[in-house]
């Protein structure tokens, strides 16, 4: 019997379903109608929590999930790598798209990502930046000029007007 | 009525524009479903954004263009290369690539091609003789049913995740507790905001469905640094010429295969869940078992081909029938379908084809024309194909990424929509890294609404529980989903453990009482056939002493291949 992967992903649905157990209590009621509106949610968490607990069980009494990373912690950040770091680039696009905007945080968040992947050396830089321009370039005048989409400017935007 | 309806869904069908853009869509499906790990799902999710602003005519058949052409895409990339385009095509590359070897790459894609467009077009045919009738038996549901319907769907879904059943089920239920966030659907009061504002509008459903899909699909596929550097195809085919006139002859002396693999197609359509990816397979093992020369199966024999492609493009036809019969959608494909349509107000139910006509004809015909459109844009698209596999894996992804943002702001002018898909993208990698099928939870985001929304109409009515296991239909799926739980026990038993041999007569005769409640006389004429049939089986088992069958070719995890 041990921790492993899933009995981790297990703990974690437990506690998710506590959290929302509790905070299904601070649902209102409705004063009309046959069923609360914290009747479904509880239909579903009921079950969700019972699977939940015999998964954790199960999982104590299997071997080693199949893919499971070995090297603990870091070995964990080793393997998934490029997906943390490319949510990261996501996460700080989103962030900063009242600042930058979808074009110019577009471009950026593009650019990243490529030369995350494809190097950091002159050549690659030149060749990512222009797929990034041409490619961001071209969605953003087909959603904004033929759909009509008012995308977000950015303050940036703004400021550069201001200035002009 | 229905020539009424025909002339004017063409009239609204057949204009510049919507043939440009299903000509598009059947050209962007066929391109994605031939790249190795970019399925046509991913590109119907894709597409969405641009249908916003079209007509729901216009959307749908754009879509059915991407979902038609993305069926048969993965062919290509099957028969050229051996690596199938799409799980769609797997069982195509058994003997596509064996025959291509062999010198003859061009008549192997003539025949996945002919075989894609008569499987497609005996599906078209179903789909406009069924989907009317099941409508009618649809009309028929009460919330009880629809209710039961709802859970059915996300068993047998969750059952197709094979040995996984328990984290197909946690799925499942995750997807519903999802739907569950934001506003109370039945009286408008905020739910599980956890004091966040921002929550209580809750989450839009197609930032959900594109994070928990293409999202969390695209950053499984740039996990390993030197995969993502490499080109999409190692293989750098010469384009090849397709044999048009000689594979149509084959395809058409081989009429038995082609029907059979069709039906094949269309009933595993019709089932929640079960898409193409199974359907392909299935053919091609019974196309093997039926077969005088089964040997020569795998060695790049015409009937190899048929058998998957026309399979795989009949099911497309299979899972319209539900979605437009019942207005439930029992895959990805028809779930985003539906979604398109509520983006315009438009909301499937049984009585979807009589409410709206011009649609639903709409449907019917663009998935006909889709078909011809695909016959003719496959050798263009060839050429397309071998310039695409040429691209890098991580340059596609960062651009589609970029674009899943774009596209999911278009839907609704909302920043926070962008902050939905990052969190579901998170979650449904996450998910799929710990083993967790992502189908089921897509479905349960899709169904929870509507389960909830038919057990509050239930409860309304009456608060006793004795209708959903009284009333027919709903005892019908309940005895479904009661089987489908034990079905991949069933399946991973059947040539090893003796108790697999009562399943399905067992499964007849516990369908036999739903069945024979339900009302006319063809129903109950048909529970007592189920029932004969069951003690039939039973005896026969029993006689012969409880020998085991030898197993067959089912894959184990379908539903998330798609």
């Amino acid at each position: 019997m041990h921790i492993n992967r899933d009995a981790i992903v297990a703990i974690v649905l437990l506690i998710g379903c506590g959290l929302f157990i509790n905070e299904s209590f601070a649902i209102k009621e409705a004063t009309f109608g046959q069923m609360s509106s914290a009747l479904w949610p509880r239909i579903i968490l009921a079950p969700l929590t019972l699977l939940s607990l015999i998964f954790f069980v199960k999982s104590l009494f299997q071997e080693r999930s199949e893919g499971e990373q070995k090297g603990g912690f870091v070995g964990w950040l080793k393997y998934y790598k490029n997906p943390i770091f490319v949510f990261g680039f996501f996460a700080i696009f989103v962030a900063t798209l009242p600042f930058f905007g979808m074009l110019v945080g577009g471009v950026l968040f593009v650019f990243l990502t490529l030369s995350y992947f494809g190097g950091w050396d002159s050549r690659s830089l030149f060749l990512h930046g222009l797929i990034a321009c041409a490619t961001v370039g071209f969605m953003w005048s087909v959603f904004t000029f033929a759909l009509g989409v008012i995308l977000p400017q950015g303050e940036l935007f703004y400021g550069v007007i201001k200035g002009i | 009525m229905i020539i009424e309806n025909i002339l004017n869904a063409s009239a609204e069908l057949f204009t510049i524009s919507t043939v440009i853009l299903m000509m598009v869509g059947v050209t962007a499906g066929l391109i994605a479903g031939a790249i190795p790990g970019f399925t046509f799902a991913m590109a119907v999710v894709l597409v969405l954004p641009f249908t916003f602003s079209m007509t729901p005519v216009q959307g749908l058949a754009t879509m059915i263009g991407v979902y038609v052409g993305g069926l048969s895409g993965g062919l290509m990339s099957g028969i050229l290369t051996g690596i199938p385009g799409t799980p769609s095509s797997v069982a195509t590359t058994f003997d596509g690539f064996p025959m291509a070897r062999k010198g003859q790459p061009g008549l192997a894609l003539g025949i996945g091609v002919w075989s894609s467009f008569f499987g497609g077009v005996i599906s078209a045919i179903v789909l406009v003789l069924v989907a009317p009738q099941l409508a009618l038996v649809g009309l028929e549901f009460q919330p009880w049913d629809f209710f039961s319907l709802v859970l059915f769907a996300l068993t047998v879904t969750a059952s197709l995740a094979g040995d996984q059943l328990l984290k197909g089920l946690i799925s499942g239920l995750l997807g519903l507790l999802a739907a569950t966030i934001g506003t109370d659907v039945i009286f408008g009061l905020p739910r599980f905001t956890f004091g966040q504002s921002g929550l209580e509008s809750g989450f839009s459903f197609l930032p959900v469905l594109i994070g928990l899909f293409a999202f969390s699909q695209l950053l499984s596929d740039t996990r390993d640094t030197e995969a993502a550097r490499k080109p999409l195809s190692a293989d750098e085919e010469a384009v090849v010429k397709i044999e048009h006139r000689k594979a149509a002859i084959l395809v058409l002396k081989r009429w038995g295969n082609l029907i059979r693999s069709s039906i094949i197609g269309i009933f595993v359509g019709i089932l929640p869940a079960a898409g193409s990816s199974i359907s392909n397979i299935l053919a091609y093992d019974q196309a093997k078992k039926a077969s005088k020369t089964p040997e020569k199966f795998g060695t790049g024999i015409e009937d190899g081909i048929i058998a998957p492609e026309s399979a795989n493009n009949a099911t497309a036809g299979g899972t319209l029938i539900v979605m437009m019969a019942l207005g439930i959608p029992g895959d990805i494909v028809t779930a985003i379908m539906l979604g398109a349509l509520l983006i315009h107000d438009v909301v499937p139910s049984p009585s979807f084809i009589e409410d709206q006509p011009i649609i639903a004809y709409s449907i019917f015909i663009a998935f006909f024309v889709a078909n011809f459109l695909m016959l003719g844009l496959q050798s263009i698209t060839l050429r397309g194909f071998v310039l695409i596999t040429k691209v890098r894996m991580y340059m596609l992804a960062a651009v589609i990424l970029f674009y899943c943002a774009i596209g999911v702001f278009a839907l609704g002018n909302i920043t926070f929509d962008i902050w939905t898909l990052f969190i579901f993208g998170v979650l449904g990698f996450a998910l799929k890294m710990m083993g967790f099928p992502i189908v089921p939870m897509i479905l349960g985001v899709v169904l929870g609404t509507i389960a909830e929304k038919n057990l509050s109409q239930a409860l309304a009515i009456t608060t006793d529980l004795a209708p959903f296991f009284t009333r027919p239909w709903s005892l019908f799926f309940i005895t479904l989903g009661a089987f489908s739980i034990f079905y991949p026990s069933y399946q991973k038993q059947r040539s090893e453990k003796t108790w697999t041999l009562a399943f399905i007569p067992l499964f007849l005769m516990a369908l036999a009482p739903s069945i024979f409640m339900m009302e006319g006389v063809i129903r109950p004429v048909v529970a007592v056939g189920f029932l004969l049939g069951g003690l039939y089986l039973l005896a026969k088992r029993k006689q012969r002493g409880w020998v085991l069958e030898s197993p067959s070719m089912v894959p184990d995890h379908p539903s998330d291949r798609e």
